[in-house]
């Protein structure tokens, strides 16, 4: 591959970002292109790696090597698992505000909105203090006018649920009198803005003040301010003289844009060009490579010539891939091939908790994420794939979907930086 | 056990037995209903939402077009406010018999069913999606109604005249005193309860599960057959008017803008089982290319759910004939003093919802008779609105607009697809103790838009929570038990833009809240903990 043209990538999720990134810390020219903003505004910003296999898996480094064995064509599998590990230490050293913790070593259990104990393997800090593994005094905070997250359900659900050793896990709710303005229908990011100022992190502390036990770790919906996170906890933490921690929220998704915007902040201190509605309509090829991207703008369509290509555009949910009213499914962007898609018969089946047909679709790679087609041939030799356009994952069953985007994504640029050499 | 004493007694929470109901407390019956789950939620619940105008039947079954077109001008005025008077129109496309026209020309004529026929042009100008090829248009008084809201109306009219509606109440036993029915015995599915009604008259109102409550009682059999139909409920308004196609009755050959969808229908098989309605990948398909026959590109629309209803059509099966189509719709009413020798029992089946109160009128005139009741009591249905209909406006399709902006700043907005606000939806559990989340989703379309409850599903699950009105299991299971009758209604037609959704609802719920390892369920759907 030659060193000198520039790496296309398409998609703005996590696996886009991260393989963008990457590219250009290994010094190539990189253009990244999307149709919008991606699944970092919705999903929770923890870094899911493996939490059911399909039991709970305690450690996921313990457990991804059988795991890869049980699946062989899950992208754990493919890629080795040992690019897990490397990708996960390198977005920690990548993250500051707030900074992520936790390694592969053992999952954290993270209360969820729901009050589930979720096992994710490295969160931001501002969250992984919630860690339910030993049990422990939870007070849930509810804000007034947030329609995204019900304290008393979080807290029930907790108290119903035991640390790893059979710890007990006692939470209640508590509703603070704190309005933004006195508005009755308020976002998580409007929440978020406010909490970016002191003051108001001021009231919100005096409005517990009081309310709290001596051993209450104190659980806050994730809207701890958006420029500066690392900084509200902190201070939130020494008003309240307790623990402190977020519980991610319906999305809109305050982790996930604090997350975009360290990355992508990262990407533009290296010059890194991000077109967020530069949609890609197609390709051009030539003798088994992409050559380059058509993408929709305002003045027309434009050719983005292209050295290589990082195609992270998502799954069903993303629009990375499509199923039309015939059930013709594709992948839209470069027309790569799709692997199981269930013949004939249902995509899915009756009960929602099914294992449902279609789940695992998806594009099929080789161990450096080139598109392959049935014969495992590949497609294009400069092309990879990452997140969760890939086939033989079940993110959400797995509880696999960030890793899974990290992991990819990193790994993606790593085999292009690879092949350079 | 309680026991309790009633004058009439209706089976059957559909807009039949809640007209029965209606129609016997306002003539001064005692009167109690009892619904074997929530009101509406078989038949009357389940169909496309078309207020016949009698064209349909114009041509293959002039009794039931009779009646439609008298029914439709009388729910106009008695029912407006669950009405949305969106006319309809008969077209022929490039697959029908253009001569057809004439024969349904004729057949409105004979039937009373107003009808008039217009140019191509001004038809395609008042309905830009219908194909272009279409050769013929004729304009008829259809029009869309909500059951939901018509047959809450007929409840709260029904207590108000001092009925009892009792929901939830499943019929284990009939009754009986010798050659008469004597009441029947009903068990509480919440709380598992008997509950011994003995009433004078007992009215079978439910439809296709006639034959089931008739056997029950004795009786000789009920030849009620359970005609399947589904509908697919398309995102937006294809159209603003009824649209068939001018030709006999066939699959797919109608679209009701009804709210905020367009709802296809429908099909017509006979089943077995009134509670298995299986929808299959085949009916899909072949509603989706019918569709794309009325309205070129309708393939592309977002499809938002699928259902499956089962008509309950009166009359013995045709052999070895698979189309129901051809057993009348017009409605049946058995006296089966009179035909089995058994007193104090009537059914009522067959008909359609159009002709809901004929048939209620009907049934109650003959319990007159029955219960001997002492000089005429004279049906006042016809003539006396229902409650929030007294104004005589039409349900608009912008109302819950202009109530949501009306409230945009002192209340939160819970459902963004159906507009659907916080203190509708906590009024609404105050106004019914007893209601599930399932329940207030039918009475206010909670989860019903484009996302399928993606967002208000937990938003619903904690107000309700917060109020105290469920426990921590109870809770969880509604969100669990909500999850999965969205999913019962998308999985057939996901794909397009409804996958997408879906896949983004199970980001939500099992990727960001791990809905699967919810505590009252960890072990039921997923396995135990390792």
């Amino acid at each position: 591959m030659s060193g000198e043209g520039e790496i296309v990538v398409i998609g703005v999720g996590l696996a886009g970002l991260v393989a963008a990134l990457r590219l250009a810390e290994g010094g190539r020219r990189v253009r990244v292109l999307a149709k919008g903003v991606g699944s970092t505004h919705l999903s929770g910003a923890t870094v899911d790696v493996l939490g059911y296999a399909p039991f709970r898996v305690r450690s996921p480094a313990a457990t991804l090597p059988e795991f890869a064995v049980a699946n062989p064509h899950h992208p754990y599998a493919l890629m080795g698992t040992a690019v897990v590990d490397d990708a996960v230490t390198w977005l920690k050293g990548r993250l500051s505000n707030p900074r992520y913790v936790g390694d592969l070593r053992r999952n954290f259990l993270l209360p969820t909105a729901l009050g589930v104990a979720k096992p994710t393997a490295v969160a931001p800090q501002t969250m992984a203090v919630g860690d339910l593994t030993h049990g422990g005094c939870f007070v849930i905070v509810g804000l007034p006018g947030l329609k995204d997250f019900y304290p008393a359900l979080v807290a029930g659900n907790l108290g119903s649920t035991v640390g790893i050793a059979g710890e007990a896990i006692e939470a209640r709710a508590v509703d603070v009198d704190l309005t933004l303005d006195g508005r009755v229908d308020v976002g998580p990011l409007a929440y978020a803005r406010r909490l970016d100022d002191p003051a108001f992190r001021a009231q919100l502390a005096a409005r517990l003040h009081g309310r709290l036990g001596a051993d209450d770790m104190v659980g806050l919906p994730a809207v701890l301010g958006l420029t500066d996170a690392e900084q509200a906890w902190e201070e939130l933490e020494a008003r309240l003289e307790r623990p402190v921690f977020e519980i991610p929220t319906l999305p809109p998704s305050v982790p996930g844009v604090r997350l975009y915007g360290a990355l992508s902040g990262a990407l533009h201190r290296l010059g890194v060009s991000v077109t967020i509605g530069g949609e890609v309509l197609g390709a051009e090829t030539h003798g088994g490579r992409v050559t380059g991207v058509h993408t929709e703008t305002a003045n027309g369509v434009r050719f983005h010539a292209a050295a290589g290509v990082v195609l992270a555009t998502g799954g069903w949910a993303a629009g990375g891939l499509e199923m039309d009213s015939h059930w013709v499914v594709r992948e839209p962007v470069l027309g790569l091939p799709v692997t199981g898609i269930p013949g004939g018969g249902r995509r899915f089946l009756p009960g929602y908790f099914d294992h449902h047909p279609l789940a695992s679709t998806g594009v099929a790679v080789e161990g450096s994420l080139r598109p392959v087609d049935g014969d495992g041939r590949v497609v294009f030799t400069n092309v990879r794939v990452a997140g969760a356009t890939l086939a033989g994952a079940e993110p959400w069953k797995e509880k696999s979907g960030d890793g899974l985007s990290l992991s990819t994504g990193y790994h993606a640029a790593m085999s292009m930086l690879a092949e350079e050499d | 056990m309680e026991s309790i004493e009633t004058e009439v007694l209706v089976v059957g929470g559909g807009a039949t037995g809640l007209g029965v109901a209606r129609d016997a407390a306002m003539r001064g019956f005692a009167t109690v209903l009892v619904e074997r789950k929530d009101l509406a939620e078989g038949t009357t619940g389940r169909y496309h939402g078309l207020l016949h105008s009698g064209g349909r039947y114009a041509v293959k079954d002039p009794r039931a077009a009779r009646e439609c077109a008298a029914e439709n001008a009388i729910l106009r005025r008695v029912a407006a406010d669950s009405i949305e008077d969106t006319g309809g129109l008969f077209v022929t496309t490039p697959w029908d018999d253009v001569t057809f026209g004439d024969r349904f020309l004729a057949g409105c004529a004979d039937t009373g069913v107003g009808v008039e026929e217009i140019d191509v042009a001004d038809a395609l100008r008042r309905e830009p999606a219908v194909n272009a090829g279409i050769r013929r248009a004729f304009l008829v008084a259809d029009a869309s109604m909500d059951a939901w809201k018509l047959v809450w109306a007929c409840a709260r009219s029904a207590e108000q005249h001092g009925a009892r509606i009792l929901t939830y109440r499943r019929v284990v036993e009939v009754l009986r005193a010798a050659d008469t029915v004597a009441g029947v015995v009903v068990v509480d599915s919440r709380s598992d309860e008997e509950m011994t009604i003995h009433a004078r008259m007992t009215v079978n109102a439910t439809g296709a599960w006639a034959g089931q409550l008739a056997a029950l009682a004795g009786c000789r059999p009920v030849e009620v057959v359970p005609g399947k139909g589904i509908m697919i409920a398309m995102n937006h308004r294809i159209v603003n008017t009824v649209v068939n196609r001018c030709t006999m009755p066939s699959d797919g050959d109608i679209i009701v803008p009804i709210r905020t969808v367009s709802v296809v229908g429908t099909t017509d098989s006979p089943v077995a089982d009134p509670d298995q309605l299986e929808v299959t990948q085949a009916e899909v398909d072949h509603m989706l290319d019918e569709g794309e026959k009325l309205v070129p590109g309708f393939r592309h629309a977002r499809a938002l759910r699928v259902w499956a209803g089962a008509r309950p059509l009166f009359g013995a099966r045709p052999p070895g004939d698979d189309d129901t189509r051809d057993i009348t719709r017009a409605h049946a009413l058995i006296d089966h003093a009179e035909r089995d020798g058994i007193g104090g029992f009537v059914t009522i089946t067959g008909g359609k919802a159009t002709t809901f109160r004929l048939m209620a009128e009907e049934t109650v005139d003959l319990v007159c008779r029955a219960l001997d009741a002492g000089g005429p009591r004279p049906c006042r249905t016809a003539v006396e609105a229902l409650p929030d209909s007294e104004p005589g406006a039409y349900y608009s399709v912008g109302s819950r607009l202009a109530r949501r902006e009306a409230h945009l700043l002192d209340d939160q907005l819970v459902c963004e697809c159906e507009l659907v606000s916080r203190q509708t939806l906590e009024e609404a559990v105050e106004r019914r103790p007893t209601a599930n989340l399932d329940d207030v989703r039918r009475a206010l379309r909670l989860g019903m838009g484009p996302c399928q409850g993606g967002f208000c599903t937990y938003r619903a699950t904690g107000i309700f929570h917060r109020l105290e009105r469920l426990d921590q299991v109870t809770a969880n299971t509604a969100l669990l038990d909500f999850l999965q009758e969205r999913w019962k209604g998308v999985h057939p037609i996901l794909y397009g833009d409804q996958l997408r959704q879906a896949r983004l609802d199970d980001w939500i719920y099992q990727g960001l809240m791990d809905v699967e390892h919810l505590p009252a369920v960890a072990a039921a759907a997923i396995g135990s903990v390792a």
